[in-house]
């Protein structure tokens, strides 16, 4: 989630060559060509808000699976039930809009910090929850933490925390924009208060300012590759090349903000461009937010590293067509539309 | 037998002893508990498929997956004494599910106590984006045929045929079809090939005893086309409808009716 897109760039932490600099430039163009092959999972992108294209986009790409954080959507909810019909989108519309590009959708759900600010709202969307932390496909509770580092979202910050600990599911614990090195260490204080294991804990949107700590800690560290306000990739390569690849992961984090959905498989290419190793790569654009979110029970790797023509449990009498069939391509280009 | 009694068998026949142990701890407990174990089913249950054939009346093939199953009889056996408490229990599990337990509840919509009362649900099935929500009600599912009138049923067809998806598999198909969708199925013919583009030839068997004037020249079309499945959806319903100006029809084309006659040429050959 972005507030503020800042107009100024990121600091360059870019430390390679002129003519290193010049190639990760112009990367864009033909990134794909680094990443053939390779498979992704994005464990924080808001479909809600992007359009099918971004979808084909990232099929294209290689991206497998996704994880959507129930988020703040861009403007406050008056009641319960537009809460409740967002949560309904993230298990049903969402979830088969994206079976219909070949993408496994899994979601965590909860409270986010800014809407914890309206109390009364704040108090009955926490009495549905419960309704959906069991839910198929359920991954963690998320995204959930500070923002404004207010009493209303630390409060609701750790009823969530307990109440992943009841549901045993992993936390995707969003950290603020503002003064975060404060609020991302306060969450993981809180965290272990509550007695939860590092281990089941993602933070996000990570910095090189608060890095170490979350390692140290024992905590999952995701970073949010974001143009303007978050992390930018070249600074992603170098906290890989620091602090290798153990418990780190990257996401897009693409939302109603400008973002870039292809992120995390971009980011991959430039890894490649830039030297780090294969299996370094595929953890932290991979398998470790697998790990990380497999601990809910609800993720097998099979479901969409194997591609399978149908799931068996949907198939009738021999037919295929049911499932909904795969969208048809159009061509961009094209200026006929028929 | 009940159909509760049947599926608790089934069950008992496809389930490992954990997944037993964990369906008759559920109907041992606390009834009141039974929506939760709806909805943590899978959890504990496989998604293995079943034939499920024995639940139904007639002798289509149906398969279902386990945890659909285990879902199904939760559903039979929560208390249904008073019809405002287990509606009102039905409708919350509905209000919040995701999408296999949607598909669940819509399977199991026909065995569920006060049919009727399900009806609204069930259209809101039909308009549903939502392609295996949809599919749960459409396909292998008695309670549209029975409950549906004809204004809901025709929709249902109709946007079966509009998204093509393969219309045998609704239960029930020929036995309601009726005036007012042969006309609709003429009219979308007649849209579509303005527009260029297909119906799929199956979909004409639901004008044959309504075959008149205006479907007779449809038939003629169809009698033209390239595509070889139009020139048998043509002769079949010449052949199986009573309208005489059509069955004179096929005898310009002796090929198709021999086939018709000799039984070489049904509508299975163009269910897809």
């Amino acid at each position: 989630m972005c507030q503020n897109n800042h107009t100024s760039s990121n600091p360059s932490h870019f430390e390679g060559s002129q003519e290193e600099k010049v190639l990760a430039q112009s990367i864009e163009l033909n990134f794909m060509d680094y990443i053939k092959d390779m498979k992704f999972f994005d464990p924080h992108i808001h479909m809600t808000s992007r359009t099918t294209d971004d979808y084909q986009a990232l099929a294209d790409a290689g991206v497998k699976a996704i994880i959507e954080p129930a988020f703040w959507l861009g403007q406050p909810r008056t009641g319960l039930s537009t809460f409740k019909d967002y949560y309904n989108s993230l298990i049903g519309w969402e979830r088969f809009r994206s079976s219909q590009f070949g993408i496994k959708h899994y979601c965590t759900i909860g409270l986010n910090s800014r809407e914890a600010n309206n109390e009364a709202l704040a108090e009955q969307v926490m009495e549905i929850l419960p309704l959906y932390v069991y839910k198929e496909g359920v991954v963690g509770v998320g995204e959930i933490g500070f923002d404004d580092q207010t009493a209303a979202e630390e409060k609701y910050y750790r009823l969530q925390l307990e109440l992943s600990k009841e549901a045993n599911l992993p936390v995707q614990v969003h950290t603020p924009h503002r003064d975060k090195k404060k609020g991302t260490l306060l969450s993981m204080s809180i965290a272990l208060e509550h007695g939860i294991d590092p281990g089941m804990v993602i933070i996000d949107h990570n910095n090189e300012e608060t890095v170490e700590s979350v390692l140290e800690q024992g905590f999952w560290a995701a970073f949010t590759i974001y143009p303007f306000t978050k992390m930018g990739n070249e600074r992603m390569v170098e906290i890989v090349r620091k602090y290798g690849s153990e418990r780190i992961m990257v996401n897009s984090a693409a939302d109603w903000g400008i973002s870039d959905p292809l992120a995390v498989p971009k980011t991959a290419a430039l890894m490649k461009i830039k030297g780090i190793s294969e299996e370094d790569i595929i953890k932290v654009t991979y398998q470790n937010a697998i790990d990380a979110f497999a601990q809910s029970g609800q993720i097998t790797q099979q479901d969409f590293e194997i591609v399978q023509e149908i799931d068996q449990s949907q198939k009738f009498n021999g037919n295929t067509i049911l499932r909904g069939g795969q969208q048809p391509r159009i061509d961009k280009n094209a200026i006929i539309i028929r | 037998m009940s159909v509760a009694d049947k599926i608790f068998r089934l069950l008992s026949e496809n389930s490992s002893p954990k997944e037993s142990d964990w369906i008759n701890s559920k109907i041992a407990a606390d009834i009141e508990k039974l929506p939760s174990a709806f909805v943590a089913a899978p959890r504990f249950i496989s998604k293995n498929p079943v034939d499920v054939s024995v639940l139904f009346e007639d002798s289509k093939i149906r398969t279902w997956a386990l945890d659909k199953l285990a879902r199904g009889f939760l559903l039979l056996k929560i208390d249904n004494a008073s019809k405002d408490k287990y509606t009102s229990v039905i409708e919350s599990l509905f209000e919040t599910a995701e999408v296999n337990e949607a598909v669940a509840l819509y399977s199991a919509l026909p065995f569920l106590p006060y049919p009727e009362y399900w009806k609204f649900k069930a259209t809101e099935a039909v308009r549903s984006n939502i392609g295996p929500v949809f599919d749960a009600l459409a396909f292998g599912n008695p309670y549209p045929a029975v409950h549906f009138s004809d204004l809901e049923w025709n929709q249902l067809v109709l946007k079966c045929i509009f998204n093509d998806k393969p219309i045998h598999l609704i239960e029930g198909l020929d036995k309601r079809t009726n005036r007012e969708l042969a006309d609709s199925i003429s009219n979308f013919a007649h849209e579509r090939w303005a527009a260029g583009r297909t119906v799929p030839a199956q979909v004409w068997r639901l004008v044959i005893k309504f075959t008149d004037e205006k479907i007779t020249n449809d038939l003629q079309k169809l009698f033209l086309s390239g595509d070889i499945s139009d020139n048998y959806a043509a002769a079949l319903v010449c052949h199986e409808c009573s309208f005489e100006k059509a069955k004179e029809l096929l005898n310009l084309y002796p090929d198709l009716s021999a086939k018709v006659q000799k039984g070489e040429l049904t509508w299975e050959v163009l269910e897809v």
